[in-house]
């Protein structure tokens, strides 16, 4: 009920200014945004790539949070992380509904996604990747992540 | 009464509710008018009634209804947020929000946890008012300068009522559903007042000695919706939030939005400094918003009362 009026906001917001390595590809509802990240230190699992965001917003956004996700395209990969699954599904904490708080909003997430990439050394899936993406058919709002490593 | 007519009066109430359910908002207003015929001692026939009309935009009848059944029970939440929506799609913002804050007002109060999840919405229907108070204000201060701006200005409405009207027509001419149209309108509106904005910004950067961009600070927005806040509190911490968008956030996740530590409603408490410099913000801001004159009340006297209970 409060969406519409925060997306609103956030949206005049961030076509003022967005921090670097930020882009707002497209917002033209208030229901799925679409936004690319970049990696700007030296990390090389992700130096020269530009990885693609989408944006999924309920009613109740921000009291309950966006479902969030990588996009694979013709131009666009889904990031090496051992916490990121090949299907572009993310498992961290501040996206999961335990961890959410209505005072995040789509730049911060975007910012903690890209301290994410940073910080990761290793090339690597998920455990249990291959059959999580093939036999997933939950959203991802609805999986419970079970966050046992909090070292990445 | 004569004996029976209580009873007759529930059964058409019930009939009522049942064509409300379904969408049928012209069959629900005639059962009730039959119940209140039956029964005109029962005020929930009457906010019935109301919300039908208020389905069927009958904004008089919505408000001849509300003070009829307020007049009945005067701690009345849902009369008063019927009865203040209504006033403001006539366009009477003052009455407006003075019925939104009674509804506020007995919203809180209320223990109940169903009546508060209303809290929130009656929140906004607030600022809607408080917002549309500054719009009438502010047009009538650009309409006192008589220049270019003013004449840009009216274009815009002109076009935006066609558009409008537009929308009502394919309504009534059933091309075009109710809650499509609708949807339609409210896209319109946004269009249009986002243009009229930043045609105001425009102007205001060409003559920032006459105008400024009113811009609300950061300490009097909510964390949560981004809207100046009309009921803050204040948690352990010491971060104020808007009461019921934070209360909404507890009841699903008891924690404070900031710390993620263990957080209470019981523990939260009026911000009343803080309340103050939001209203004082809204009040006295010499940009955008032009101060409220004296004599400037609306002057239809079918609610004037209502400023009293």
């Amino acid at each position: 009920m409060f969406a519409s009026r925060r997306l609103g906001k956030e949206l005049t917001k961030m076509q003022g200014q967005l921090p670097p390595g930020i882009t707002l590809v497209e917002a033209d509802n208030l229901e799925n945004w679409l936004l690319d990240i970049q990696v700007l230190d030296a990390n090389p699992i992700y130096a020269g790539e530009t990885y693609r965001l989408k944006f999924t917003f309920s009613q109740n956004y921000p009291i309950e949070a966006p479902e969030v996700v990588f996009v694979k395209d013709d131009t666009h990969s889904i990031p090496w992380h051992p916490h990121i699954y090949t299907n572009g599904i993310i498992c961290l904490d501040l996206l999961d509904r335990s961890g959410w708080s209505p005072v995040h909003n789509v730049e911060s997430v975007c910012v903690s996604l890209q301290s994410m990439l940073t910080s990761n050394t290793r090339k690597e899936r998920p455990e249990g990747d291959e059959n999580f993406v093939r036999y997933n058919t939950q959203r991802p709002r609805d999986i419970n992540f079970v966050f046992h490593d909090n070292k990445v | 009464m004569p004996p029976g007519n209580e009873y007759a009066a529930e059964q058409l109430k019930a009939q009522g509710n049942a064509c409300f359910k379904n969408g049928d908002y012209e069959g629900a207003e005639g059962y009730y008018s039959q119940a209140i015929q039956k029964n005109s001692s029962n005020p929930l026939l009457f906010t019935n009634r109301a919300m039908a009309r208020n389905k069927l935009e009958k904004w008089e009848g919505v408000i001849d209804d509300c003070i009829r059944s307020i007049e009945q029970l005067p701690e009345n939440m849902k009369a008063f947020h019927l009865l203040s929506q209504a006033q403001l799609a006539v366009n009477h913002p003052n009455e407006a929000l003075s019925s939104a804050l009674k509804a506020y007002e007995y919203c809180t109060k209320s223990t109940q946890q169903t009546t508060f999840s209303n809290a929130a919405l009656i929140s906004q229907h607030v600022l809607k008012c408080k917002k549309r108070k500054w719009e009438i204000r502010e047009r009538e201060r650009i309409r006192r300068r008589g220049d270019l701006l003013s004449d840009l200005e009216e274009m815009l409405e002109r076009d935006h009522k066609k558009d409008l009207d537009d929308v009502d027509a394919r309504m009534e001419s059933g091309s075009t559903s109710r809650t499509e149209g609708h949807e339609e309108k409210e896209e319109r509106r946004l269009e249009f007042e986002k243009k009229r904005d930043d045609l105001r910004t425009a102007f205001a950067i060409s003559d920032p000695d006459h105008q400024q961009k009113r811009e609300v600070p950061d300490y009097l927005v909510d964390g949560i919706t981004f809207e100046i806040m009309h009921d803050p509190v204040v948690t352990n911490n010491g971060r104020s939030y808007e009461r019921a968008t934070l209360i909404e956030h507890l009841k699903r996740s008891p924690t404070d939005p900031l710390t993620r530590e263990p957080l209470k409603i019981s523990e939260l408490r009026p911000n009343l400094a803080l309340k103050e410099a939001c209203q004082e913000f809204i009040e006295s801001n010499s940009g955008w918003i032009y101060d409220c004159e004296d004599g400037e009340v609306d002057s239809d006297s079918r609610w004037a009362h209502l400023s009293h209970v």
